[in-house]
């Protein structure tokens, strides 16, 4: 209990509430916004703020003048060091260039486009091209660095003129002409910033602390203001023990240069020599260590159970002392909902903790990054807990309490204001922090197929094919950035979920609870328990196929990951549909009929 | 072809839906809502995103659209529109209004509230009429149907504003109270009405007075 164990808490709790209330905000508006994009009709995209153009020239220079001098500095840094970390430096720039490149043809290509024609239009018709010309030379740079070998580092050939000049010049110089075309292409006047809509959010955060906060005449005064409250804090809390990265082992002792490491990728080959720590695979730092969670607790995930659980009460208590029937029709519903399915999502998830061994989260995620992710041991459970937690939060097909069509709103009926606010933010609370638990037990958490705590290895069962050691610092920044865009992508699931699936009626949730849902997961974990017998009694011959089938599962997470970046992307890049419609919406479709008619009643 | 069952109800029987346990399992046909959702979503996004269509956002934002973007833009209100109240002044500012409480009486939502009082010794006016020390709307209230205009015997109150209730974010903000009434313009701009009036000790003034009647 030093002062570094507060000041690391308090970091923490930091990163984590700025993660959950930000990811809250952009849902409040994703959600709107993507009904609007599925629908092909008006989403909240409007608010905005006017900025002089002058400014955003200068925020625009300040910016990218500060890229170019970081790219032009750490090249610097790094040329001062010995022959393999400037070579790892010249490579993670080079890459860099690479990427700068082709994504700035695209956008060169796209403003042509709209000033009509152009010589990049003309030669290249179809955009996809650079994006797989661009593939081929990140392939290519990575097949140039590992023809270097550790033994033939003289400074000759042409991957240290690469690496050395090329690269780091054409980044830096990609990134000074990509600032100066944004600069002579903002106009003067005043521009519209909308922050792609998600100023809209902020807007209606605003509108919701100045609105009046009513109180029905007869309802209780005091429950009517600690529901809200009682709803919103297990949301937050539950994030404390989830573990949004590997185990930060800290040496205050280490040599060499910060910014000249950070980011260097095969440092750990070096580490001998006095650089950047080099961090063994197995086992935990036994000083220094700070794990990236609030509170390494060792219930765990029961602690999570336990808390969420009392979110309820804020609905049942807001619906009892609205005075109104639709309001406590609307808390009984919440309730009896949560009752039942809080007995489903602890039972489906004790298959997980069996396959695991443990109960501690950061456990789970050390399991799965050695063996299998949670989605391959546990495929029925996975589906029975994610269906349990989308009927905790109150969310489509489970959103009875709330039903709109039958009791108005349930229990938020009878609230306004930042009460109301509390209310519909802290159901996304929920939904990031149910996001954050799922990816966390089925999805490897901060885990990346391959990536472990001394760096990328390539293997199958025990055979190694390919080993690269990474700095620690950088192994811990990727597992950091997997686990929010891990957590991002499971929301963003949800809440097409919600876009999808009509609700339930009240009876048919409580069947599928209780007759499905239930027995479903009783049946998950005897089926658990047989096979981890028969595992134990089958020998190490069987132990050694599983884990072949389990390296192959995280090499098939591999693959289906960079195939479904590259259909993405090139889907993105496709050229337009032929059959373009010419009217989008009832605007221009009553501009097209000749527009709007003066109605009689007009003064 | 229609025929008669043995319930004697008449029609062509429709077979139920089947329903096999790949449909009640449910899950697979989430995945397939889901995968036309997101064919959707991710067709409208790009299209939206690389300016191969207009944002249908933006577009409504554009002028001579039939969609009216609210705060933006405005829909003209008809001539007669009955809007906000405003109580209308005499050439030395002062109210028109005599207190003489036929707004309140004609309320079918008792939204006006009048505290007469009487002119002090010596004025001109005094034993003539008498003047609101209190005039309060209380706009929620009010339904808008124009009685107080045709109840008022000296044209002090008028509901031609051509402006509807603001948004405010609590209700005492609807209470209107005298100096605000009085400080509402017409449509025309102006604060004061285009009919005359006959101030007491004009020629034009009838002269009737509470001790001298016809």
């Amino acid at each position: 209990m030093d002062g570094y164990f507060f000041l690391f808490t308090g970091l923490k709790i930091l990163v984590v509430l700025l993660f959950v209330i930000n990811t809250a905000a952009i849902l409040t508006w994703g959600e709107r916004r993507q009904s609007a994009m599925i629908q092909d009709r008006i989403g909240p995209n409007r608010a905005v703020i006017y900025v002089p153009g002058t400014v955003l020239k200068v925020l625009t220079l300040a910016v990218g003048g500060g890229l170019v001098a970081a790219v032009a500095s750490y090249a610097w840094v790094a040329s001062k060091r010995s022959e393999p970390v400037r070579l790892d430096v010249g490579f993670v720039l080079t890459e860099l260039a690479v990427m700068l490149a082709w994504m700035g043809i695209i956008s060169a290509r796209r403003a042509e486009r709209r000033k009509g024609g152009g010589i990049l239009n003309e030669r290249i018709p179809d955009a996809r091209v650079v994006f797989y010309v661009g593939l081929l030379f990140h392939l290519l740079v990575v097949a140039l660095r590992t023809g270097v070998t550790g033994e033939e580092q003289e400074r000759s050939g042409l991957a240290f003129a690469v690496f050395h000049y090329v690269g780091p010049v054409l980044a830096a110089a990609l990134l000074l002409g990509g600032t100066l075309f944004t600069f002579s292409n903002i106009p003067v006047g005043k521009v519209g910033i909308r922050l792609g809509g998600t100023l809209h959010a902020l807007a209606d955060g605003a509108k919701m602390a100045f609105k009046e906060d009513f109180i029905p005449p007869n309802a209780d005064r005091l429950l009517h203001s600690l529901g809200p409250l009682i709803a919103l804090f297990p949301a937050f809390v539950v994030f404390a023990v989830i573990p949004f990265g590997d185990t930060v082992c800290i040496h205050p002792d280490t040599s060499g240069h910060f910014w000249a490491d950070l980011f260097n990728a095969r440092i750990g080959d070096i580490g001998g020599r006095g650089y950047s720590p080099y961090i063994s695979r197995y086992g935990i730092c036994s000083e220094g260590a700070v794990p990236l969670q609030v509170a390494n607790l060792n219930v765990g995930i029961l602690y999570m159970f336990a808390l969420a659980g009392t979110g309820i009460i804020g609905a049942a208590i807001a619906g009892w002392s609205s005075d109104n029937k639709f309001s406590l029709l609307g808390g009984l519903r919440a309730s009896s909902q949560m009752v039942s399915y809080e007995v489903a999502m602890g039972l489906s998830l004790v298959g997980a903790f069996m396959t695991y061994g443990s109960v501690r989260l950061d456990d789970m995620v050390r399991w799965q990054s050695e063996n299998a992710w949670g989605i391959f041991v546990q495929p029925f459970a996975f589906f029975l807990f994610l269906a349990a937690s989308i009927a905790e939060n109150k969310r489509l097909p489970f959103d009875a309490p709330e039903g709109e069509s039958e009791i108005v709103a349930g229990y938020s009926l009878e609230y306004s204001g930042f009460k109301f606010g509390m209310f519909m933010f802290g159901e996304y609370i929920e939904l990031a922090v149910a996001s954050a638990v799922l990816v966390t037990v089925f999805f490897g958490g901060y885990a990346l197929p391959f990536l472990h705590r001394d760096g990328i290895t390539l293997e199958l069962g025990n055979t190694v094919y390919y080993h690269l050691a990474l700095s620690h610092r950088l192994v811990i920044v990727l597992g950091v950035i997997t686990f929010f865009l891990k957590t991002w992508i499971a929301c963003w699931v949800q809440l097409f979920i919600r876009w999808t699936v009509p609700r339930f009626r009240y009876d048919q949730i409580m069947k599928l609870g209780w007759r499905f849902l239930l027995p479903s997961a009783l049946v998950n974990v005897v089926l658990t328990g047989v096979v981890l017998l028969v595992i134990d009694a089958a020998g190490p011959a069987f132990g050694s196929t599983l884990d072949v089938l389990a390296d192959a599962s995280q090499g098939l997470v591999l693959v289906l990951g960079v195939v479904g970046f590259i259909v993405l992307v090139s889907g993105i890049l496709a050229p337009p549909r032929k059959r373009a419609r010419a009217v989008s919406s009832s605007a221009t479709f009553a501009k097209a009929a000749g527009g709007t008619q003066t109605s009689p009643m007009q003064a | 072809m229609a025929t008669e069952t043995s319930k004697g109800i008449i029609g062509k029987p429709v077979p139920r839906p089947q329903r096999p346990p790949s449909t009640q399992v449910f899950i697979p046909e989430i995945l397939k809502g889901m995968k036309v959702t997101m064919k959707h979503f991710f067709r409208n996004t790009k299209e939206v995103a690389l300016e191969q269509r207009p944002d249908p956002t933006m577009e409504s934002l554009e002028e001579g659209v039939t969609t009216i973007s609210y705060p933006e833009q405005t829909r003209p209100y008809p001539e007669r529109f009955r809007g906000l109240h405003r109580l209308t002044l005499r050439e030395d500012g002062s109210p028109r209004c005599v207190a003489c409480l036929c707004c309140s009486t004609a309320c079918p939502a008792q939204c006006i509230h009048i505290l007469p009082a009487e002119y002090p010794e010596g004025d001109k006016r005094r034993g003539y009429e008498r003047f609101p020390d209190q005039f309060v709307i209380d706009e929620l209230r009010c339904i808008f149907c124009g009685f107080c205009v045709e109840a008022c015997p000296c044209d002090a109150i008028r509901m031609d504003t051509g402006q509807h209730a603001a948004p405010y974010d609590s209700r005492d903000q609807f209470i209107y109270k005298k100096d605000l009434l009085m400080a509402a313009k017409g449509r025309d701009g102006s604060r004061k009405s285009e009919n005359p009036r006959h101030e007491p000790g004009d020629a034009t003034h009838p002269g009737i007075d509470r001790d001298h009647k016809h």
